[in-house]
């Protein structure tokens, strides 16, 4: 239903938890943690978009390497097959500079065009899907993670989390730090465009500006850059607030195991997976979600899965 | 409880924001200070903005660095600044000792698909369109007789004011009375180029050509832009031959990628 598309489901009251018999593991005849641990081994999803993330990475390479002309340029702006798309924060700082120097005008109409496409594109597909189906910097931190929860286990180090809301400090402070300096300042640390342009046209000493956030994000703070600071994937979470594609949570295959937590990327999304969170028997994940489906892969009872919000209304 | 968890979420929000605010300002104030810096360093005579480059000021923010006119240049002339130009990291630039620009592409392309317009294609398309209309309208030329892809071609080309050369007198083969033979770069010399006396269709390596001058004109003779750009010319005590710059120069630098002196004898110079 298009009403609850935009409702706040968190505000609302909590449905009762469901008692033991209907939980799933009783139903199928398991004991909890046998259940629990059923599809620890499953990662069907997760193989599919590390194949999509390449692919398309290696695509720009090879299209510059081998002159194929199929995706030019880099993930700061690019053309394919002679179609143009750009890099939204890219562009709102462009804009941001622009709009106070007169340059506005100059900008070309493929500029244009190539800004709405991918603002269109992405906003079908889910915002922040860009993140964990394009990103290089998401793949390179999705390894950095394994080793991080590794020490985290092992008690060699202390997890350390901030407040989810400060990617939008910096989403606002680097926009105005264009505005007063009249440089792109951001493209000069976004870790993206850094990995993006040393694949395509060889490497340079800003990769060790990566090497840092990377080791950073593995003796520190768990993903901090995805989570607290990237204003891309903060950008891309705004564009995706009404998007159609989304993960879909079934309250009656819940068994509270809390898996799909343990894997996120942004586990806040999923608070209503909590025995006695849930307010509704359908939850839809929310805008910062990045759709990777690894709590898709591992959720035993399959509560969790992709789905098109509002189709089954319009069916 | 909850207005207790309220709260706690909040004081965690601040004590992030103002940690956030010192890092941006403190990255502010660092790309502040490189700004002052760079304006002095760019461009230099090698690390040249390709054709059609606004104001380096306006360069600087208006570049989103996605290397599309990297990509289109046939000729590779066309490399993305490392972290040692500071702000301008990441810019496109030529260095026209190791590779000119050589008009070999034929249209500008590098000007027509940077999307942001930094490479600014709208003067060069004027320029092509009043050069049609004005070679039409000479008499007995008309449209069916006149090529006027041809006609646009040369005048966009033309219109490109990247820099201007400069011959240094003291080191220049032809001030001194010198011919030259062999090649000009040596066999291992990786830069291509389409020579306007062969009529390529597309570049050839310069390692693989070899000259016998008896005065040595190789600026003048692989000029892509010919007598509007540099002439031979006689001396004033009227004994030497020598290079002579013109107005018509754009600064593609193929002049200082030919020249055979070890340290180049013309040079592109921005403006």
């Amino acid at each position: 239903m298009l009403s609850d598309y935009f409702s706040n489901a968190k505000k609302k009251s909590p449905i009762a938890p469901k008692p033991v018999e209907q939980m799933p593991h009783t139903l199928a005849g398991l004991s909890f943690k046998e259940w629990r641990d059923s599809r620890k081994k499953n990662h069907k999803m997760r193989n599919i978009r590390w194949a999509v993330l390449l692919f398309m990475n290696l695509l720009f390479v090879f299209s510059f390497w081998l002159d194929l002309a199929i995706l030019e340029g880099s993930l700061s702006g690019s053309r394919l097959i002679g179609f143009y798309l750009m890099d939204p924060y890219n562009s709102l700082q462009l804009l941001a500079i622009s709009s106070t120097t007169g340059y506005l005008g100059m900008l070309t109409m493929n500029f244009w065009i190539g800004l709405f496409t991918i603002l269109i594109f992405w906003l079908i597909f889910g915002g922040r899907s860009y993140c964990s189906w394009m990103c290089p910097y998401h793949f390179l931190a999705e390894w950095a993670e394994k080793v991080h929860n590794y020490l985290v286990k092992k008690k060699k180090i202390k997890e350390r989390s901030y407040h989810i809301g400060l990617r939008f400090v910096f989403l606002v402070g680097f926009l105005l730090l264009a505005l007063l300096t009249k440089n792109l300042v951001f493209e000069n640390l976004n870790v993206v465009g850094i990995i993006s342009k040393a694949m395509i046209y060889g490497p340079s000493l800003l990769l060790l500006w990566v090497l840092a956030i990377i080791l950073f994000e593995v003796f520190v703070s768990r993903r901090f850059w995805c989570r607290y600071v990237c204003p891309i994937g903060a950008t891309w979470s705004l564009v995706g607030k009404a998007s159609p594609l989304a993960v879909k949570f079934e309250h009656d295959k819940c068994g509270y195991c809390l898996e799909c937590q343990k894997v996120c990327l942004v586990p806040h999304e999923l608070w209503f997976v909590k025995r006695g969170a849930a307010t509704q028997d359908v939850h839809y994940v929310g805008s910062d979600c990045t759709r990777c489906g690894l709590c898709v892969d591992v959720c035993p009872g399959n509560a969790l899965t992709y789905s098109v919000r509002g189709a089954s209304s319009l069916l | 409880m909850d207005k207790e968890k309220k709260n706690l979420n909040r004081r965690e929000f601040f004590k992030g924001g103002i940690a956030a605010a010192g890092t941006l300002a403190v990255v502010g104030t660092a790309t502040f200070i490189l700004d002052k810096s760079a304006a002095k360093s760019m461009p230099r005579e090698d690390f040249l903005r390709p054709p059609g480059a606004i104001s380096e000021e306006d360069f600087l923010y208006g570049c989103i660095k996605c290397g599309l006119c990297v990509q289109i240049c046939p000729v590779h002339a066309i490399e993305l600044a490392g972290a040692g130009e500071g702000l301008g990291f990441g810019t496109p630039y030529i260095a026209p000792r190791i590779q000119a620009c050589d008009f070999s592409c034929d249209a500008l392309q590098c000007v027509e698909t940077c999307p942001t317009a930094v490479l600014d294609f709208r003067p060069f398309k004027e320029e092509g369109v009043r050069a049609v209309e004005k070679a039409a309208a000479e008499p007995g030329a008309d449209l069916s007789t006149v090529n006027p892809f041809e006609v646009q071609k040369v005048a966009m080309k033309e219109a490109v004011r990247m820099g201007k050369a400069h011959v240094n007198r003291n080191t220049c083969l032809a001030h001194k009375g010198e011919g030259f033979k062999g090649n000009p770069r040596g066999t291992d010399f990786k830069g291509v180029h389409r020579s306007p006396g062969k009529n390529e269709v597309s570049a050839s390596p310069l390692k693989d050509r070899v000259f016998d001058r008896e005065v040595c004109d190789l600026c003048i003779t692989e000029c892509p832009i010919g007598e509007k750009a540099i002439i031979q010319r006689r001396s004033r005590s009227g004994r030497k031959l020598i290079p002579h710059v013109l107005d018509g120069c754009t600064g593609c630098g193929v002049c200082q990628m030919v020249c055979p002196t070890a340290q180049p004898s013309i040079v592109v110079e921005p403006f």
